[in-house]
């Protein structure tokens, strides 16, 4: 059975009432029927904004991050990534678990609003509501009710999601989703880029990359990225020059990849926030399968796994010599 | 005056070696003491352990135009600091695959062993390494193509 949004309503007063919780981030309808944005309560009065359906796309985890000095517990609702995002976070002791309440919602799919529109060939004022129906989502448009296969409108990393259910919660609403029918091959948009040549490789990421225009949105939404200066916004020594110039545009997004290595949980808000729609996520999905490959690591699994750059094994591959 | 376009025409790569102070440096040394023939395109930074630098040192100095980068380090097991080489043997492993998957040819970047006693093996990874990057040309760190 799914979690519904009166499940979460219900369940998030009763926190309040029994003073478990004393704020709670959750989903509230945006400025338009496809359009879900962030929603911090309070008390229990205003439960009735909060929403769960398959347009929740944000990863709450990293407000925890905003409200490390809140008084009281903090309760959050979470999807399957983002508590993986949530278990990054309390292995680098950014927040404490007991000062967290997870509600946890199995999650079905998230829908990719461009994806949507195109496959419809609508546009978003047209849209009433979107609802979860096992294998497709079911549209209610201005005129119809229209079945819309998963698999055509699911965002990039829900197609390869292999967490539907949190990790970690302390309570779960509606059943755990072992895993979702339509995942497959977890890496095939990295494989066909290896496939390819370097200088191809090249040419690809050169016009990819020289969109560009530092905004730092990815960084910015970014649960893993929570350094109190980073290394980007630094003057001295000055890693990245602020110079309109592809090379740095390279720079920015390698010392990125870098610096996300082995913890990345592939929830794709960088790609999800990125104005110019770069493909983000095929750049943490390589370091993701090395470091599978290399050290059989996956993150955001186990709180008490260390992460991978941080240790090593005397019998590690040894390729240099 | 002579037409620098014309002087030149061989291309002659720049290369940067992070030597560790304990075994690449000392093995540099030996490699110069014992009078070996090396070319001169290697510039060596002394760094305390080959665990000091990391892939934005790798990556920054790769954009800035050098043509190749190494790492000199200990064997691993001999490193001063017990570990340092072994962390990173396991980062060298991520971003040589990193700068490859993004267009950047892999022997650009290269991590090797060196220990102090090893003046011929200093002597003949500079070669090696000027050989092959000479081979494939100049370092074309985002060219708009």
């Amino acid at each position: 059975m799914k979690a519904t949004s009166q499940e979460v309503q219900d369940s998030v007063k009763k926190l309040f009432e029994d003073r478990r919780i004393s704020h709670f981030v959750g989903y509230e309808a945006g400025s338009d029927s496809l359009r879900v944005t962030p929603c911090f309560l309070k008390s229990g009065q205003a439960v009735s904004r909060l929403v769960w359906n398959p347009l929740c796309a944000n990863n709450l985890a990293k407000y925890l991050l905003d409200l490390r000095q809140a008084d009281g517990t903090v309760g959050i609702l979470v999807k399957g990534c983002d508590s993986r995002s949530i278990v990054e976070l309390l292995k680098e002791n950014q927040i404490e678990r007991d000062k967290v309440f997870i509600v946890g919602v199995p999650c079905n799919g998230i829908v990719d609003k461009e994806k949507l529109l195109t496959v419809l060939g609508i546009s978003p004022g047209d849209v009433v509501a979107v609802e979860d129906d096992g294998d497709a989502f079911l549209v209610t448009t201005k005129e119809d009710k229209r079945r819309v296969g998963k698999e055509q409108v699911l965002r990039g990393e829900c197609l390869v999601c292999r967490y539907p259910t949190p990790v970690i919660y302390d309570v779960l609403l509606g059943e755990a989703i072992p895993r979702l029918p339509w995942v497959r091959d977890d890496y095939s948009l990295v494989r066909e880029l290896e496939e390819v040549s370097v200088q191809e490789r090249a040419r690809y990421w050169n016009k990819e990359l020289s969109q560009c225009i530092r905004c730092y949105a990815c960084r910015n939404i970014c649960p893993v990225c929570n350094c109190p200066e980073c290394i980007f916004d630094k003057k001295a020594p000055r890693w990245l020059s602020k110079a309109n110039d592809i090379s740095e545009n390279l720079v920015y997004h390698l010392i990125r990849a870098f610096h996300v290595a082995g913890k990345c949980v592939d929830c794709g808000e960088c790609e999800r926030a990125c104005p110019m729609g770069i493909p983000l996520r095929r750049l943490n999905k390589k370091v993701e399968k090395d470091i599978l490959e290399l050290f059989g690591y996956t993150a955001g699994i186990d709180v008490k796994q260390q992460p991978p750059l941080t240790k090593y094994q005397v019998g590690d591959l040894d390729e240099f010599l | 005056m002579p037409n620098i376009k014309e002087v030149q025409t061989e291309f002659k790569p720049k290369i940067l070696a992070f030597c560790c102070n304990w075994c690449a440096y000392a093995g540099a040394d030996l490699a110069g003491v014992s009078r070996f023939q090396m070319p001169t395109n290697v510039r060596v930074i002394r760094v305390m352990c080959s665990g000091r630098v990391p892939p934005e040192l790798v990556i920054r100095a790769l954009a800035n135009g050098l043509d190749g980068v190494m790492i000199l380090g200990c064997h691993p097991g001999d490193c001063h600091y017990s570990e340092g080489n072994y962390l990173t043997r396991r980062r060298a492993h991520i971003l040589k695959r990193l700068l490859s998957y993004i267009g950047i040819e892999p022997e650009r970047f290269q991590l090797r062993w060196v220990s102090a006693a090893e003046g011929a093996k200093f002597s003949a990874v500079v070669n090696e390494a000027t050989e092959k990057i000479t081979a494939l040309g100049p370092n074309k760190w985002g060219d708009k193509k």
